[in-house]
């Protein structure tokens, strides 16, 4: 169903650029073909994607589960001639502010405001500020029953017309728009630093437009983007903020939704696949795939009292939003305490293992992990089905997995690596396949049955050998 | 905890080699609606163990204790399994070992399979 009634009467096509994962650029550009239809172009500026796209189209935008924030190209240049000196290219910076193609995009802006006041606010806000198409709720850390207050729908990218918000639309235009630059640089050639080009640029924008600068209560965001000789300038659609859009029960380590979402979609889930998180904390990653590859079935587990309970708070919660709405509530989901390593499941009768395994930094600790993750690994393989299962590990703890990974080539095969940023740590994300091998019978595991090894000393000696 | 839940659910108990299925006792279900998908129910029949389906649910449901060849094609027939995989839920009860006697308790659907150290 279109949405026809807040665009004029032609179409125009812009850019469209997004914030994603770093490391799953590719992954995004994947849904964004098959959801928009149109190819995007991976940004050398590591974690963003661009696609062009029509504004009829435009609510499509919202339906993307990969993205973290979006926003409207003004204008790009691939080959900014930067001046020698600052106060020179400062100055073209603030020329620049008036000779931008801007109608486009602000209509754009425009039209997306529209999109999100449909989609139904609960709460007035300071004025018409933008919110992301995902939730935010507030995070309580430790306590069970936290109040979420959630801002905007997240099941259907549909604008819901039957809300009531349209009157409210005459009255902004009428009122002083307000607005703030945030500019991103990086290189190491610019004579001038983030803060001076925003300031300068932002300056020559209100001039320009006699907007009121406001760094907090803004209705506009323009964006400056300068990555060595690339500029991008545009408007923002969706606030800076974390995408945490399913999860209103917090933990320590709560992964945001997008790296959920790009993890799932690397192990392509299939109809009737059985899908297992054996350390699943506040159930993220397979509540993101209950929702979003929901013809398979999700089983989130870990020996954490705290954690299970949160993760089926988390269900829970969607599940009353989804029953609110009328829709079947239902999600194809459960929840067990267990011991990973010793895990209540039948031998090869599960199709995938995914999770993020403990890091050793805010969870656990690097000593623990060179006895979990061989013993997480064996356990894993035994449930997962041989020959065509998969599984799907993110770690920070590179080193130790690929010591324990290196002595089990006769259960697993790693497939492909993404490199991401968690939290502003370096980690890996490992596709792996289930060898066709029976449990019990790779010479490993007759190996290993001989008596207990201690992979921290194999390191060690390794180590003083290089 | 749903069904198909269960017919993955195995204990672990130290020493127990027949530990599934395992006996439910439940002391309040409830049901709730969840899309109907035929594809994932004719996939997943050949990946459950049938037999312990079947008796997981007792005399309550009418399934057959073999599968009909075709059954792909019947839509009330995958209707019905999708129902009692998926929209049946045990909220609170336990799973009892079939060869210890060992009980899991279950609460708020979620069934707490950890052993004790002197079980491991």
């Amino acid at each position: 169903m279109q949405n026809k009634d807040s665009t004029a009467s032609d179409t125009i096509t812009v850019t469209i650029g997004a914030t994603v994962p770093t490391g799953f650029e590719h992954t995004a550009a994947e849904e964004v073909h098959e959801k928009i239809g149109v190819d995007a172009h991976v940004s050398k500026d590591r974690g963003r994607i661009y696609f062009p796209i029509t504004t009829d189209k435009l609510f499509q935008v919202h339906l993307l589960r990969s993205v973290d924030n979006l926003f409207v190209v003004v204008d790009e240049y691939d080959h900014y001639p930067f001046k020698e000196s600052k106060g020179e290219t400062l100055n073209e910076l603030q020329e620049l502010a008036s000779k931008l193609p801007w109608t486009n995009a602000l209509e754009v802006w425009r039209l997306n405001r529209t999109l999100k006041k449909k989609k139904g606010y609960r709460k007035g806000g300071n004025g018409p500020k933008l919110k992301p198409s995902s939730e935010t709720t507030e995070a309580d850390g430790e306590q069970e029953e936290a109040a979420v207050e959630s801002q905007t729908e997240v099941e259907s990218g549909m604008p819901d017309t039957s809300s009531t918000q349209d009157a409210v639309e005459a009255a902004p235009e009428a009122k002083v728009i307000r607005f703030r630059v945030t500019c991103s640089r990086a290189g190491d050639k610019h004579s001038f630093s983030s803060n001076e080009a925003a300031r300068d640029f932002g300056g020559a924008v209100q001039e320009f437009f006699q907007w009121k600068a406001d760094m907090t209560k803004f209705d506009i965001e323009v964006l400056l983007n300068i990555h060595n000789e690339e500029v991008v300038i545009g408007i923002a659609l969706t606030e800076e903020s974390l995408h945490r859009r399913n999860i209103s029960h917090f933990g320590p380590t709560t992964l945001r939704s997008t790296l959920c979402y790009g993890m799932l979609r690397l192990c392509k889930p299939q109809p009737s696949d059985i899908i297992l998180d054996p350390m699943c904390g506040t159930g993220a990653i397979p509540l993101e795939g209950a929702i979003e590859f929901n013809s398979s079935f999700y089983i989130a587990g870990d020996n954490n009292d705290m954690a299970v309970n949160r993760t089926v708070n988390n269900v829970c919660h969607i599940q009353k939003r989804r029953a609110d709405k009328g829709s079947a509530s239902g999600l194809p989901i459960d929840t067990v305490r267990w011991d990973l390593c010793s895990l209540p499941i039948r031998t090869s009768s599960v199709d995938v293992l995914i999770t993020d395994m403990p890091f050793g930094k805010r969870m656990g600790s690097k000593k623990k992990n060179w006895d979990l993750y061989p013993n997480c690994l064996r356990e894993m393989a035994r449930v997962c089905r041989p020959g065509s299962g998969k599984a799907v590990l993110l770690t920070q703890d590179k080193k130790c997995f690929s010591k324990a990974i290196s002595r089990m080539g006769g259960l697993w095969r790693k497939v492909h690596t993404v490199w991401v940023n968690v939290g502003g740590l370096h980690a890996g994300v490992y596709l792996l396949r289930r060898t066709g091998a029976v449990f019990g019978q790779t010479p490993e595991d007759i190996y290993e049955s001989r008596g207990t090894v201690n992979i921290q000393e194999e390191v060690k000696n390794e180590n003083e050998l290089s | 905890m749903k069904l198909l839940t269960h017919n993955m659910l195995t204990s672990h108990v130290k020493g127990v080699t027949k530990g599934y299925p395992l006996l439910i006792k439940a002391t309040e279900v409830k049901v709730n609606e969840v899309d109907f998908n035929p594809q994932f129910v004719s996939r997943m029949i050949p990946k459950l163990e049938w037999s312990a389906l079947v008796q997981a649910l007792g005399q309550r449901q009418d399934l057959p204790g073999e599968l009909v060849a075709d059954y792909e094609k019947d839509d009330e027939f995958l209707k019905k399994v999708h129902r009692v995989l998926l929209e049946v839920e045990v909220v609170e009860g336990c799973l009892q070992c079939p060869e210890s006697g060992r009980e899991f308790p279950i609460s708020r659907g979620i069934p707490n399979m950890l052993l004790n150290e002197d079980e491991v």
